[in-house]
């Protein structure tokens, strides 16, 4: 009895003392986390400040040095420094940029469907003994080795821009369809069907008139694969749909030769959708 | 152990870095941006940091770390504005709007391509998506400087309406090129 009564209380005993260093671990860690809150409190308050200060002190464009005090000529070449590299980001924007290379250039193509930038592609190209293409991000669908063929060796911005502008319609054609799935998917009837140069699509759609809606089948082929507009459209309905349709389909088709996609179904969509 | 008495520390913790970390960035932007020096002060800068101590540097790049990235980075814009032909004469931007996900920035942009002088404002909206990151351009504002050419103007103002800054720039070298050509072969016959 007493043998057992004594491992009884060692036991509670070693119970406690591990819950009690349980204890003790928790406190500490909550005053360390308590004590890098405050710290960070205080960081950010600094910054708030000093970034207040700032915006204060600039009312508007003054183009001057604003720094009171002599910049150090560490400070001015770490200007210069990222001033030429928001420079090179602003070639970005235009269309081609790139960085020279140990072994040549490595452009870079950027693409964008008006306002909006879209994917970039990258070529890396040798310039000894010849110019050659040593890697590229050009998707296989593009006829890349046929413009290289014909322009490369000649004249590399020519082969560029013809590059770019296959990147670019094949892009823009591709933003068309994505943004006709994404905000007018109510209308679209089943999948839409593309390949993946996107100059082939086929889908349905719904127009409705008085009160009943009728599928429209539409084939749009991109001839020009330069080019972001269908060459041939096809806009066909049903034979059990109302004569006044055939005249709409006509004008969707010719709608669908001269503007995006999408910007044609927002048209609709603003017409209430419906016709008489 | 109950974790979740740590938890309300831990969120505010990382919302402090990130809110510490944009800040940071925000106010060197700022500076960034406010700041101008003429080459001149650059190229004494150039100078003086050669005569620095190495042993200065203390985790810093050492000054002839710093004098090959500037030339590095001026080769290769110089090399960039030569193969497109478009030449930047000056670049300010501000930050106007800069939060984790988005920085709305206004640009002004001057240059040329080969003859055609160019003044471009715009402003460029980043947004950071889970891939990748999106930019979108508003606001365009074109100005030609040989604004006479109608085709031009009206290139020019269907460009401006969509924010097709990439088009402008695209059309742009092939129109500098043929109105070059137009000129010196105006030139060549009077």
């Amino acid at each position: 009895g007493v043998l057992a009564h004594l491992e009884l209380l060692e036991a509670q005993a070693r119970e406690a003392a591990v819950k009690q260093e349980e204890r003790e671990q928790q406190e500490e860690k909550l005053a360390r986390l308590k004590a890098r809150v405050q710290e960070l409190r205080l960081q950010r308050d600094e910054l708030r400040a000093k970034v207040d200060l700032q915006q204060k002190g600039q009312p508007g464009k003054e183009g001057a040095a604003s720094n009171p005090a002599q910049p150090t000529a560490r400070a001015v070449i770490e200007w210069k420094i990222r001033s030429i590299k928001a420079m090179l980001q602003v070639f970005y924007l235009t269309g081609i940029s790139g960085k020279l290379t140990k072994q040549g250039v490595c452009f870079c193509i950027s693409t964008a469907y008006e306002g909006t930038y879209l994917d970039s592609y990258y070529l890396d190209l040798l310039t000894k003994p010849e110019v050659q293409i040593y890697r590229h991000s050009v998707p296989v669908f593009i006829p890349l080795q046929q413009i290289a063929k014909k322009y490369l060796q000649t004249d590399i911005r020519r082969f560029l821009s013809v590059l770019s502008d296959h990147l670019n319609a094949y892009v823009g054609r591709r933003h068309q369809a994505d943004q006709l799935q994404e905000h007018f998917s109510d209308q679209i009837e089943g999948t839409l069907q593309r390949n993946s140069l996107c100059n082939l699509l086929v889908f349905n759609y719904n127009v409705s008139s008085t009160s009943k809606t009728f599928p429209f089948n539409v084939r749009l082929l991109y001839g020009d694969l330069c080019c972001s507009l269908p060459t041939e459209v096809t806009v066909s309905c049903t034979p059990d749909a109302p004569a006044s349709l055939a005249e709409t389909a006509a004008a969707h088709s010719d709608l669908f030769r001269r503007v995006g996609l999408h910007k044609a179904f927002r048209s609709f969509s603003g017409a209430a959708g419906s016709v008489a | 152990m109950d974790n979740s008495i740590y938890k309300a520390y831990e969120d505010e913790i990382q919302s402090l870095e990130e809110e510490i970390k944009l800040l940071t960035e925000k106010y060197e932007d700022s500076q960034q941006e406010s700041t101008s020096f003429s080459d001149e002060q650059i190229l004494m800068s150039i100078k003086s940091l050669e005569t620095e101590f190495q042993g200065e540097s203390e985790g810093r790049e050492s000054p002839s770390d710093l004098k090959a990235q500037l030339e590095s980075l001026e080769r290769g814009l110089s090399f960039l504005m030569k193969f497109t032909g478009i030449q930047f004469t000056s670049h300010s931007k501000k930050t106007v709007e800069k939060t984790q996900n988005r920085t709305v920035q206004k640009h002004r942009l001057l240059g040329n391509c080969h003859s055609l002088s160019f003044q471009l404002e715009f402003q460029l909206l980043e947004i950071q998506n889970k891939e990748n990151v999106s930019a979108v351009i508003t606001d365009l504002s074109i100005i030609m400087e040989s604004g006479e050419d109608s085709d031009m103007s009206k290139f020019v103002s269907s460009t401006e309406e969509r924010g097709n800054l990439l088009a402008f720039f695209r059309s742009l070298s092939c129109y500098a090129e043929w109105y070059e050509h137009r000129r010196s072969t105006f030139l060549h016959f009077k």
